[in-house]
């Protein structure tokens, strides 16, 4: 009687800790990688047996890693903005009105992310370019202005959120845009943080649409400066390796702090 | 007090609601992105697919008819690139389902302080950028210095040609695509399992189920809405998935042999401009995944076994 559930438990790390390696080995070995010295490239001890930061220095010198970090920032930050503050107007309009074509709307939003992107993408392509946006952070934020993901999750809180006090504050005279504001965004404080995070995440990490609006490396962000590094140096994995944990390393810096909350995040919403 | 709403409506303003204007106020934003950025060109894609365009500002469109249809449907590289798609998806299912479904089974039971430790652990790779996890795929499956193939020489066996392999490319794409969904695919399926009410599991137990019966009659049937979900994500998107991987990685190759109908979209629109044959592979593809939608959807409302 003891010693199954002690057996089966034992399994169960086993299992786990497998798992848990397949992860996070070549995350690891990426770090690794990137931190030993050029001569000590190609040696698979655990750990760099003499550290250097030589490869980093070398990418901060030949790509403007830095300025495309930052590129990368700003448009992130932009896109999860912009997707909270359209996501919040839909829900709100769907969830406190009552009127014709709304389930329309829901079905349009709820239907759009199942328009692959390769699809859309040489309409999109010459609209950008006819707005001249390539190149230009704005470019990459405008058609990820709105997300459908982000309107379904604020809908599903909104539609949860008791209507009691909504009622209570139009009672007080409240118009809509400062029940918005002053009683539903407080309450959603929490679905709101999450969001942010998991449309950062997901801005931070985006490929496709850079991939064809960028094509200056100063304008970059850092997947696309990333790509481009690696067809430029191909097989000088010291650099390619340290150039990736830069362009992870936020992404990677906020996981650390908030993994809790990245999890349930990336759980309520889906994959995409 | 939804249906208050509704009935002050047509109270104030006779019998018909008022068209109102405030909603759509709030939806314009929305609205205006998915129109311009969706929709339009979702329908610009299928006017360009009856077109013959190099993409040059200076030349207009052609208009050819069906001839893009008839063209792409004779032509070898779509079959092969339709063939690997539903490779894609069919090697991608045991990574983002079957397995995640067996470690959640087997795990349930595993509580302590390790086990945050191994959930953080495990979800890590979903949150490293797709473009990252190529670069970084690219160098531990290096034929050379690669880690997996020092490993693989030191037990003694031929270094694996990962990428360079037509027989091996496209299950090497599939494993970098599926290393990325398998830790947030077991989080998900360990949640749905977790959820799962004890009394039954004990009330089985009382009755001398075994524990396969459990699993079989019990968890796997309460677990289903979450099967079927991580199933239609995979079908409908694993192909998409995979674009970054083959972009950065093989560029389609070797022989074609990586490339599935998103890459040869991306292959005919921005490497040889011929934006009415990727169009017309576009709305082919969109299409067929949208029938498969509509399937999956009538599939799950009719298998997906709910706890009420």
């Amino acid at each position: 009687m003891t010693t199954k559930p002690a057996l089966s438990g034992l399994a169960t790390h086993a299992v786990m800790v497998l798992l848990a390696l397949v992860a996070v080995v070549p995350v690891y070995w990426m770090v690794a990688t990137a931190l030993r010295p050029e001569t000590e490239l190609f040696s698979t001890t655990l750990w760099p047996t003499r550290p250097s930061l030589e490869h980093f220095a070398y990418v901060l010198e030949v790509i403007p890693m830095l300025r495309m970090l930052w590129n990368t920032l700003l448009m992130a930050a932009a896109t999860a903005l912009a997707q909270i503050a359209t996501a919040l107007f839909a829900a709100y309009a769907l969830t406190q009105w009552r009127f014709r074509g709304s389930n329309l709307v829901h079905s349009l939003i709820a239907l759009s992310w199942l328009v692959p992107f390769q699809v859309t993408m040489i309409p999109n392509y010459v609209l950008a370019t006819k707005l001249g946006l390539l190149n230009s952070l704005t470019g990459l934020v405008l058609p990820n202005a709105a997300a459908a993901f982000a309107v379904l999750v604020l809908y599903n809180a909104m539609k949860s959120f008791p209507k009691q006090v909504i009622e209570a504050a139009r009672m007080d005279g409240a118009g809509h845009w400062r029940i918005l504001w002053q009683v539903v965004v407080p309450n959603l404080r929490a679905a709101l943080a999450s969001l942010s995070v998991l449309a950062f995440i997901s801005a931070w990490n985006e490929y496709f649409w850079p991939l064809l609006l960028i094509r200056k490396i100063d304008n970059a962000v850092v997947q696309i400066g990333l790509q481009m590094f690696m067809s430029q140096e191909g097989n000088q994995w010291g650099a390619l390796m340290a150039a990736a944990t830069l362009a992870s390393l936020p992404v990677l810096a906020i996981y650390l702090v908030l993994h809790r909350q990245v999890i349930e995040s990336f759980m309520k919403s889906g994959i995409k | 007090m939804t249906a208050e709403t509704a009935v002050t409506t047509p109270a104030r303003n006779g019998l018909l609601p008022r068209l109102r204007l405030a909603p759509w106020l709030y939806l314009a934003p929305t609205l205006a992105v998915l129109f311009v950025w969706i929709y339009l060109p979702l329908f610009q894609a299928v006017q360009l697919s009856f077109t013959q365009w190099n993409m040059l500002p200076t030349a207009t469109p052609r208009p050819v008819g069906w001839e893009n249809y008839r063209n792409l449907l004779a032509l070898p590289e779509l079959r092969q690139a339709a063939w690997n798609t539903l490779w894609y998806v069919l090697g991608l299912l045991p990574l983002s389902v079957l397995v995640p479904l067996a470690v959640a089974i087997l795990t349930q039971d595993l509580g302590g302080p390790l086990r945050n430790l191994y959930r953080a652990l495990i979800f890590i790779p979903m949150i490293v950028p797709p473009i990252v996890a190529a670069v970084l795929w690219r160098w531990l499956l290096n034929e050379d210095y690669g880690l997996v193939n020092r490993i693989i020489t030191a037990l003694g066996a031929d270094p694996v040609s990962f990428f360079q392999n037509p027989d091996i490319a496209l299950w090497t794409m599939v494993w970098i695509t599926g290393w990325k969904l398998m830790g947030f695919a077991t989080l998900l399926l360990s949640a749905a399992n977790g959820t799962i009410d004890p009394g039954y599991v004990e009330a089985a137990r009382m009755d001398g189920a075994t524990r396969w019966q459990i699993v079989r009659d019990i968890r796997l049937p309460l677990l289903s809405p979450t099967i079927l979900l991580l199933t239609m994500m995979t079908i409908l998107f694993g192909a998409q998935w995979s674009f970054v991987y083959i972009n950065a990685i093989t560029d389609g190759g070797p022989l074609g042999s990586t490339t599935n109908v998103f890459f040869l979209m991306w292959k005919y629109g921005f490497q040889t401009f011929s934006a009415g044959w990727s169009a017309t592979a576009g709305v082919m593809t969109f299409v067929m995944f949208g029938l498969i939608a509509l399937a999956l959807l009538t599939l799950s409302r009719k298998l997906a076994f709910h706890d009420n």
